[in-house]
């Protein structure tokens, strides 16, 4: 109510420049206006409504007389429900007194002159105590109220020089309240209150109390704060609208819990880094080798080789990423080593390195910040002290809006109260402790056996593969030929199940159970990529060893075509060789990019066949052969999956792995990634919200989001150890890549920096990477981390401190004020007050 | 030639592991409820319910119910399955007896007598039980189990008919007026035809109790379905696991008939 007063105020005050007489009428016009149409608050608009509602306003006009004849009775009650609220009697009664003038002048600005208004003021005083407690209701409730919002208006437009003397007094005595209340002996509950009471007060009045030009200021200010607020609410709104799949998200949250909804947060996430990195090496690299660079066909590196012509186009061959889809700008192999390409000079092959070195760098900015920041969310706090507690206020999942949901909570709720009860009962026995414990190391030996297994299969079809190699792959199937890839797949898909099943015994809260099994799946996903790297780094070696015969060859060859051609005529003229036919050296680089994009492809495609056949085929069968089944298909048996939080998750973190390990060798994979991961935010919604059922055990996940940047800063960390070992390691092929021709690929830095930089910062950068400096630089660093590691954690322990002496400091004092109570009862309220304060 | 090589189908060995680990208890039962049946029919050439009744003469005490249900017990549990009530679940179906200490009491399928008995054992006296049983060696067979346990014509009625062809005819041929109790478990199918036949006989009064038993396993979910929305019952379920099976989930359905409001 009080709102509206002031924004009618604020209206009211604009349109003083209105003609005088008609300006009630406007404003009875307005508030059946609103009354009507809820909003429209337009000073443009407010033409031609006054005679368009003429009737109502003359029907509320002489309502509005009959109120200022009953508006003494009404001033009446409003004191004495203001004195029944009021606690602080001697603020109050300024307040009080200043209200009651104001009424009184409001009920008869009409007809009265002003110098009449002190008088009117000590008559209706008198009056108003005769009638104190004894004036019934009145029966027309809601014109009161409308009639009290039109007095707020009305109150301030029409004050007389005393009154606006006294309420500048009023608003002084606040102010000096407000300045000296830190000093004042009272209750801090009291103090807050009247804190507030004072600046609300200091608020509406002050900026009234100006003259003209203030008070019209003041209804402006009023009124764009009132448009400002909306127009933030509006646009948080729409920023909202804009975040991508938000409120698809919000749906899943509400269905399935925010431990579902923290792997699709989590995804998207990934998208927005996948979407920068995709920016980078498609802006810096890819578009101005496309653009720059030399054409297709113009040199040997950039032409399908003779041999392979025939087929270069055939479907199958693309699909493994070979024929025209390795000669282009997907692939490392591709790129020239001319220094710079094109008009603008640009400098390819640096940019290349840098945009490979950036886009690590960059991801492991993003992950640290992002951990830094969860960390600091996650407040300190011990979960084992107050457990009921915890449970009792804490494990309702306020996200939750679907009923089935909602009873799986609140069951799970149910179910996990009594847990923690025979737990609590348990503890104190103390007999169980060993089976459990049994248990747990016996289901930790069972995983350790299963990893074990898949490892070994892995390296045994690794090694199988490599012999297949040796042969020549032609004389397989593509059962043989892709066995790699469909072992590590299966192994990555049913493992992790059998895991979750030997997770039972171990009988851990859900949350726990979850990092367990995500560090499981994370060992066997690691041993599987570790294998492939492995594997990986074997045929790098036999590519390199076929490189140096074919470096031999090539010498040779050029050898005998130069005499042949020298012998035919001894012009010299170019020899017009067409580029296919050139030999060429194996590139291992490229090999190595489309092994990780083949490996992606694969994974992919494993990921939405599960996802179809295991999610949405099983749903569809359970959901319509349940008409004709001899049991419940839907509550027993198959039922309908839930969605694997873990396994998604890990997935999701080994795909950017490979990514990040990846592509520097292919350019091609972020935005490979990105289109992934674009599929997959609409598949697997679609997914859950279609054919999944909320988990039984619904849990938080609030926890859980750091877990998950940690291991993919572990993931982050390991796959750039391989990248940056060949990088760093072995050198580049000898007629392929931006680095062909050099002993190492950084050796781009140095060389740009001796032909592009002036020659001091050269020597100072030698200078600078001198191990003397840069020892001393990296122990000085180390030493700051420390510090500020040991400082935190100082800080930290204080932070407890404080907080366990604040809560010693609350029950002492809830204690002392027991006893009071119960002894004092009788007390004035001021002497209580003193008490309090004195333990303050 | 598509040969899956053997390292691939060694990749299938932990789903199948995963499989079997996770149904273990759905194997069990299969084996238990199926295989062994087969075996011992075609053995013994008795029917497995006069197994069941064999074991019961030799081994329990006549005219004791709780001796033969015990006896029952240690078949079903130990020999072979017959999908009874069951011990645990059978508590359940005593404590709501025993609270509501119901006169006239259905019940629809009376399989081998397993469950006559039990309700028979806790009726307050005078009270009824009519109990419907579609087949005809069942029947029999309930027929000499009941009357082992010493219940006679007047407790325990037995009616060898479809339910559906008994339930109208009730209140005609059995001069009943109102249904205190029913029991349901007989075919899972039925459950919703019955009660919907019961609600259009007018048996049902405010206050009389529905329980019926396997509603999630092997389950009714259009039962299920049916009184989640009429709205005519205050309705919960109790959560236990399959008679005679620790892993399998199953609940029984309490319905309280409230009438039209």
């Amino acid at each position: 109510m009080s709102t509206a007063g002031e924004q009618d105020a604020g209206l009211s005050l604009q349109e003083e420049h209105e003609s005088k007489t008609h300006r009630t009428k406007r404003r009875d016009g307005d508030r059946q206006k609103k009354k009507r149409r809820n909003e429209r608050r337009k000073g443009g608009t407010r033409a031609g409504e006054g005679e368009e509602d003429l009737q109502a306003v003359s029907e509320k006009r002489e309502r509005s007389k009959r109120k200022r004849a009953k508006s003494k009775q009404e001033t009446s009650r409003r004191e004495n429900n203001e004195e029944e609220e009021a606690q602080l009697t001697g603020v109050r009664e300024v307040e009080e007194n200043v209200d009651k003038g104001k009424k009184k002048q409001g009920s008869t600005k009409k007809g009265e002159k002003k110098e009449d208004g002190g008088k009117q003021l000590v008559k209706g005083k008198a009056r108003e105590v005769k009638k104190k407690n004894s004036e019934p209701e009145t029966s027309e409730e809601d014109d009161d109220e409308e009639e009290d919002n039109d007095k707020d208006v009305v109150r301030l437009e029409c004050l007389s020089p005393e009154e606006l003397e006294k309420l500048k007094e009023a608003v002084d005595e606040r102010k000096k309240l407000i300045q000296s209340l830190r000093g004042k002996p009272w209750a801090m509950k009291k103090k807050l209150v009247t804190l507030r009471e004072s600046q609300e007060f200091v608020e509406k009045y002050e900026g009234a109390l100006g003259k003209g030009k203030g008070r019209k200021l003041y209804a402006y200010k009023v009124l764009m704060t009132k448009k400002w607020m909306k127009f933030q609410r509006d646009f948080e709104n729409f920023k909202t609208a804009c975040i991508p799949w938000e409120m698809k998200i919000k749906e899943i949250e509400s269905h399935f819990g925010s431990s579902v909804a923290s792997y699709f947060l989590f995804l998207r996430w990934m998208y927005g880094i996948n979407m920068i990195l995709f920016g980078l090496t498609f802006g810096l690299v890819m578009v101005p080798e496309a653009l720059m660079g030399r054409p297709y066909g113009s040199m040997p590196r950039k032409t399908v080789p003779r041999a392979e012509e025939a087929s270069a186009m055939d479907f199958a061959v693309l699909w493994d990423f070979g024929g025209y889809a390795q000669y282009s700008v997907l692939f490392y192999g591709y790129y020239n080593n001319q220094r710079t390409v094109g008009w603008l000079k640009f400098r390819m092959p640096l940019s290349y390195f840098l945009v490979g070195v950036g886009t690590v760098a960059y991801s492991y900015m993003v992950v640290i910040r992002t951990m830094a920041r969860n960390a600091n969310e996650s407040g300190v706090g011990d979960d084992n002290s107050f457990n009921f507690s915890w449970k009792m206020f804490t494990s309702w999942d306020y996200l939750i809006g679907n009923a089935e949901t909602a009873d799986n909570k609140f069951a799970s709720i149910t179910t996990s109260f009594k847990e923690a009860i025979l737990e609590e009962q348990e503890s104190h026995k103390d007999d169980n402790i060993h089976l459990t414990r049994f248990l747990r190391v016996l289901a930790n030996f069972l995983v350790l056996c299963c990893l074990a297994g898949s490892g070994y299969l892995i390296y045994f079809v690794v090694r199988r593969s490599q012999k297949f190699a040796l042969d020549g792959l032609e004389n397989h199937t593509w059962w043989e030929r892709n066995e790699v890839n469909m072992v590590m797949s299966l192994l990555g898909m049913f493992c992790p199940m059998l895991f979750d099943v030997i997770s039972t015994l171990e009988n851990y809260h859900p949350r726990v159970a979850l990092q367990w099994q995500l560090g499981r799946i994370f060992a066997l996903f690691l041993g599987n990529l570790y294998t492939f790297i492995i594997a990986l780094m074997d045929e790098i070696n036999l590519k390199r060893k076929e490189e140096k015969i074919v470096k031999f060859n090539i010498t040779t060859w050029e050898a005998s075509l130069y005499n042949g051609t020298v012998s035919e005529n001894s012009t010299a003229s170019p020899v017009t060789i067409h580029p296919a036919d050139v030999p060429r050296g194996p590139c291992w680089e490229t090999m190595v990019g489309q092994e990780f994009v083949r490996l992606i492809i694969s994974d992919t495609m494993t990921t939405y066949i599960t996802l179809l056949i295991g999610d949405f085929l099983r749903a569809v069968l359970v959901r319509f052969l349940n008409y004709c089944w001899c049991w419940d298909l839907e509550a027993g048996f198959p039922s309908y999956s839930e969605f694997d939080v873990s396994g998604n998750v890990l997935g999701l973190i080994f795909n950017q792995g490979m990514i990040w390990m990846g592509s520097f060798y292919a350019p091609c994979l972020p935005a490979l990634n990105v289109i992934r991961l674009h599929v997959s935010m609409y598949l697997q919604c679609w997914a859950v919200m279609c054919c999944n059922v909320p988990q039984e055990r619904v849990f938080k996940a609030s926890g859980s989001n750091n877990f998950y940047m940690a291991m993919l800063l572990v993931i982050l960390f390991l796959s750039t150890l391989p990248a940056i070992y060949t990088i760093v390691s072995i050198p580049p092929s000898f007629d392929c890549g931006p680095f062909s021709g050099k002993n190492r690929m950084f050796d781009v830095i140095h060389e740009t920096l001796e032909s592009d930089f002036p020659p001091w910062f050269s020597k100072v950068f030698s200078y600078a990477s001198n191990p003397g400096l840069v020892l001393p630089f990296i122990l000085l660093m180390v030493l700051a981390i420390y510090y500020l590691q040991s400082t935190s954690k100082s800080y930290r322990e204080a932070n407890v401190e404080l907080k366990k002496k604040l809560q010693m400091a609350r029950m002492t004092a809830q204690e002392q004020q027991r006893n009071n109570n119960a002894s004092v009862q009788d007390q004035e309220s001021g002497s209580l007050n003193s008490n309090i304060n004195k333990e303050y | 030639m598509l040969m899956v090589s053997p390292a691939i189908a060694l990749a299938f060995l932990p789903l199948l592991l995963t499989l079997i680990i996770r149904y273990r208890y759905f194997f069990v039962l299969f084996y238990r409820a199926v295989l062994i049946r087969m075996w011992k029919d075609c053995v013994t050439g008795l029917s497995r319910e006069e197994r069941a009744f064999q074991y019961v003469l030799t081994h329990a005490t006549p005219g004791d119910p709780d001796s033969i249900l015990d006896t029952f017990d240690v078949w079903c549990s130990k020999v072979e399955f017959i999908s009874n009530i069951g011990p645990k679940k059978g508590k359940i179906l005593d404590r709501l007896l025993m609270e509501h200490s119901p006169l006239t009491v259905l019940e629809l399928g009376a399989h081998c007598g397993y469950s006559t008995v039990r309700i028979a054992r806790s009726l307050p006296l005078g009270a009824r039980l009519y109990s419907i049983e579609m087949d005809q060696r069942n029947a029999a067979i309930a027929e000499k189990v009941i009357r082992l346990a010493g219940f006679d014509d007047d407790t325990v009625e037995l009616i060898v008919n479809p339910s559906d062809e008994v339930i109208p005819q009730l209140r005609s041929d059995y001069n009943l007026e109102r249904l205190d109790f029913v029991f349901m478990d007989h075919w899972k199918k039925c459950y919703l035809p019955d009660l919907q036949m019961l609600e259009g006989s007018g048996l049902l009064g405010k206050g009389s109790i529905i329980l019926a038993d396997n509603v999630l396993f092997p389950g009714a979910p259009k039962f299920l379905r049916y009184i989640r929305k009429s709205g005519l019952y205050e309705w919960r379920i109790h959560r236990a696991t399959l008679e005679y099976s620790k892993g399998i989930r199953d609940g029984m359905a309490e319905l309280v008939y409230q009438g039209i409001k």
